[in-house]
């Protein structure tokens, strides 16, 4: 803040205000060397004037600026970064939506399953089209050099990506095989480069922008939050310090012309009291909103999107499973690590988590046991909204991993009938735990709406308010001090 | 005079005012001029304690090149033990400002500091002798015998997790079933593919790594949970060295001359806070 440099009280107290209106008081005014003596009768009003209009000048500085610190603060929260992170989160999930699909199509064969290699086709090229607009987005919107380097990076391996599986696709293409495996090893070899390519270098690196938005938006939101705070007791005191000059000149007029009220000067107290008590209201409220948006909203929104990411990515990993042989093991491992990402319990292997998963079911709303990004959206869903779609979340969760559980089973047993069940049943039940998963994101996407929005208007108007009642009080001070004034002409 | 003092008195408190924003006076590694950093003592390759007392290994030299990063170029960096049973407690007891000690990043320990990285993510792997050609992958340890380090649970993954029938051998360390591989004793040793390349490393052309990575060790840097400004910025230090080369680098130093297949691009991030 730059209020340090007020200027000194020594220095030259303005004489009535230049910027007010046209000055309606006679030209001759006295000479400089006389309104400085603070022994004369007129030169203590001047100085008890000035004083008064410099510590509104401050005032209307400070609250300025507190205002647009509130402003700023629900820019960065609502707009900017805030939906930037969307858009990033979007890309990821495009990316690993992609890699699914081309393991789904490797997988289907021969067979129609869940809309056949048409359809799968048809989504692989929804999400890539899908991931090259948040790519452009992202692009648009990198501020940094190392953000920058990561999208040109990302843009780069999604062409090397593209280009292997479309090998895999296409040697897969030349021998029809049964749903299951593909029968020549090429193409699970081809298959595997570009999985690798996509979950080691285009997932991490998408996933980090989104984190890197994520951290853009807390320190605008710690800074602006802070800075509204620390701008509501600015406000204060130099509200109160205004209104002390107000009264002091008040008084010494009344003592020394003998005169009980001066009108316009009481005017000018009430305008500045009020206007006061408006602003610190207003930046209480906008303080809140920011936290609300923050706190209940965005915090959830980012860790819901990370979650909605991971899973997408672990159902993909079912269909890698059954894709591969050699590296089912890798992949069921992955999956259970990120599951526990997801929602992490004390359970060492698949069998002990399904169960414990029923166990956290039928304890949640009352008891919160476990951790990972729901465990997190446990402890930072505060209304009954978001908790009943939390709880609804964990439900379709549990029932997404039992469907994981048979297909694990099958797939012992019978691998063409556990693809089938993989196309079917467990994308069904993924779809639905999505679904839940998105719903619950967007309950905290509308709390954090209401409140940017509640903060919007309630800033809207202060542009003119503020310097209205400003500029109206200092005419009602040189309005009530003139006539005292004129009377020693 | 009241004038003017109720002047100079507005302008002290508009100062102080002012002055109150600019405080937050939470303690971060950022700015310090010397940054204690815990390191493993016992673990080649990674984090190891020679005679003359200085340390060395990936983990190290991750750590210098973070610390230089997050803290500019004329930081002190001072190395100490880090046992893996004392982490939690040198963090958030602030004795260390950042821990760089093949730390695993889960659910459970960040409940009690904070994580940046990770830095890279290993998986567990298996280490068999060079003449070794019937261990392809872990199901292949069935009926064979299995290094069993005592509180590791390294084992336990491959036997009760993967419920695949292999025979335990104890041993007290790493390195003690390094030398019962060596032997003879055991068939393999199953844990961390960094930790089995460290030791690949120093006994060159003995051991081979099977590549046949079966989980995710995601290795972060333990930082106290408070400090997220310093959290968030050895992330974009451990960027910046993948994105500039120093990583490769330093994985290729360390790791080059073993048979390890690893990666050299940024690992997914676990976010700070």
């Amino acid at each position: 803040m730059t209020t340090s440099v007020l200027p000194a009280p020594q220095a030259a107290p303005p004489a009535p205000p230049p910027a007010t209106r046209p000055q309606p008081g006679p030209p001759d005014r006295p000479s400089t060397s006389r309104r400085l003596r603070l022994r004369t009768v007129p030169g203590r009003i001047r100085a008890w004037a000035a004083a008064a209009v410099v510590a509104l000048v401050v005032l209307f500085a400070l609250a300025t600026m507190a205002i647009g610190d509130a402003r700023d603060g629900l820019y960065v929260v609502g707009k900017g970064a805030g939906r930037q992170v969307v858009a990033t989160a979007d890309l990821y999930y495009a990316l690993s939506d992609m890699d699914t699909q081309v393991a789904n199509m490797l997988l289907i064969g021969e067979e129609r399953l869940g809309g056949g290699r048409e359809q799968a086709m048809a989504r692989y090229e929804q999400s890539r089209a899908n991931a090259s607009e948040a790519l452009l987005q992202a692009a648009d919107l990198a501020d940094d050099d190392t953000e920058r380097a990561t999208v040109r990076s990302l843009l780069n391996k999604l062409g090397e990506y593209e280009r292997r599986a479309g090998q895999a696709l296409l040697l897969d293409d030349r021998a029809d095989h049964p749903a299951g495996p593909p029968s020549d090893p090429e193409v699970l070899r081809l298959y595997r480069e570009a999985t690798n390519l996509m979950r080691l270098e285009l997932l991490p690196q998408a996933y980090n922008l989104t984190l890197d938005n994520g951290v853009i938006v807390r320190r605008g939101y710690e800074e602006q939050h802070a800075a509204v705070q620390t701008g509501r007791v600015a406000v204060a005191i130099a509200g109160l310090v205004t209104l002390v000059l107000l009264v002091g000149l008040q008084v010494y007029l009344a003592r020394r012309f003998r005169r009980i009220l001066n009108p316009a000067l009481l005017a000018a107290t009430i305008v500045v009291t009020v206007l006061v008590g408006l602003v610190m209201g207003l930046l209480d409220r906008e303080a809140a909103n920011l936290r609300t948006a923050k706190e209940d909203g965005f915090n959830s929104v980012l860790a819901l999107a990370r979650a909605r990411a991971i899973s997408n990515s672990l159902h993909g990993d079912q269909s890698r499973y059954l894709l591969d042989p050699a590296g089912a093991d890798t992949y069921e491992q992955v999956y259970l690590d990120k599951s526990q990402r997801v929602l992490h319990t004390d359970a060492g292997n698949l069998d002990k988590y399904y169960a414990s998963l029923r166990t956290i079911l039928k304890e949640y709303p009352e008891k919160v046991t476990f951790l990972g990004l729901l465990g997190d959206e446990a402890n930072n869903a505060r209304t009954k909204a978001h908790r009943d779609a939390l709880a609804e979340t964990l439900e379709r969760y549990e029932i997404f991993q039992q469907s994981d559980r048979r297909l694990r089973l099958m797939k012992q047993s019978d691998q063409v009938q556990a693809v089938r069940f993989r196309m079917a049943d467990v994308s069904r039940t993924f779809e639905e735990y999505d679904k839940s998963l998105m719903a619950l994101a967007d309950s905290h996407e509308r709390t954090l709406r209401a409140a940017i929005d509640d903060g919007d208007a309630a800033l809207a108007g202060w542009d003119y308010i503020l310097p209205a009642a400003v500029l109206a009080t200092v005419a009602l001070i040189f309005v009530g001090v003139r006539p005292r004034l004129q009377e020693y002409r | 005079m009241r004038a003017r003092r109720a002047l100079v008195g507005l302008a002290v408190l508009a100062v102080a005012a002012a002055g109150c924003g600019a405080g937050g006076d939470r303690p971060s590694i950022l700015g310090k001029e010397e940054l204690v950093i815990g390191v493993k003592p016992d673990q080649p390759g990674l984090g190891l304690k020679r005679q003359d007392g200085a340390y060395e290994g990936f983990d190290v030299d991750v750590a210098k090149e973070v610390a230089k990063r997050v803290a500019g170029s004329g930081v002190r960096v001072r190395f100490v033990d880090a046992p893996s049973s004392e982490r939690e407690r040198m963090l958030r007891s602030r004795e260390v400002d950042l821990v760089v000690a093949s730390y695993s990043i889960t659910p459970k320990r960040k409940t009690q500091v904070g994580f940046a990285g990770p830095y890279y993510v290993a998986h567990q792997d298996i280490l068999v002798r060079r003449s070794e050609t019937r261990i392809n992958n872990v199901r292949d340890l069935s009926g064979r015998t299995l290094c069993d380090v005592t509180g590791s649970n390294s084992y336990r993954r491959v036997r009760e997790e993967k419920k695949i029938a292999v025979r335990p051998v104890e041993s007290a360390s790493y390195s003690e079933c390094v030398d019962k591989l060596r032997n003879g004793v055991v068939d393999a040793v199953s844990t961390d593919d960094l930790i089995l390349a460290g030791f690949a490393a120093s006994q060159a052309g003995q051991f081979k790594i099977v590549n046949r990575p079966f989980t995710d060790e995601r290795y972060g840097i333990g930082i106290h949970r408070d400090d997220i400004d310093g959290c968030e910025a050895v992330n974009k230090a451990i960027t910046q060295m993948y994105q500039d080369g120093t990583a490769k680098k330093l994985l290729d130093k360390w790791f080059g001359p073993t048979d390890l297949e690893y990666t050299t691009t940024v690992p997914e991030f676990e976010g700070c806070g």
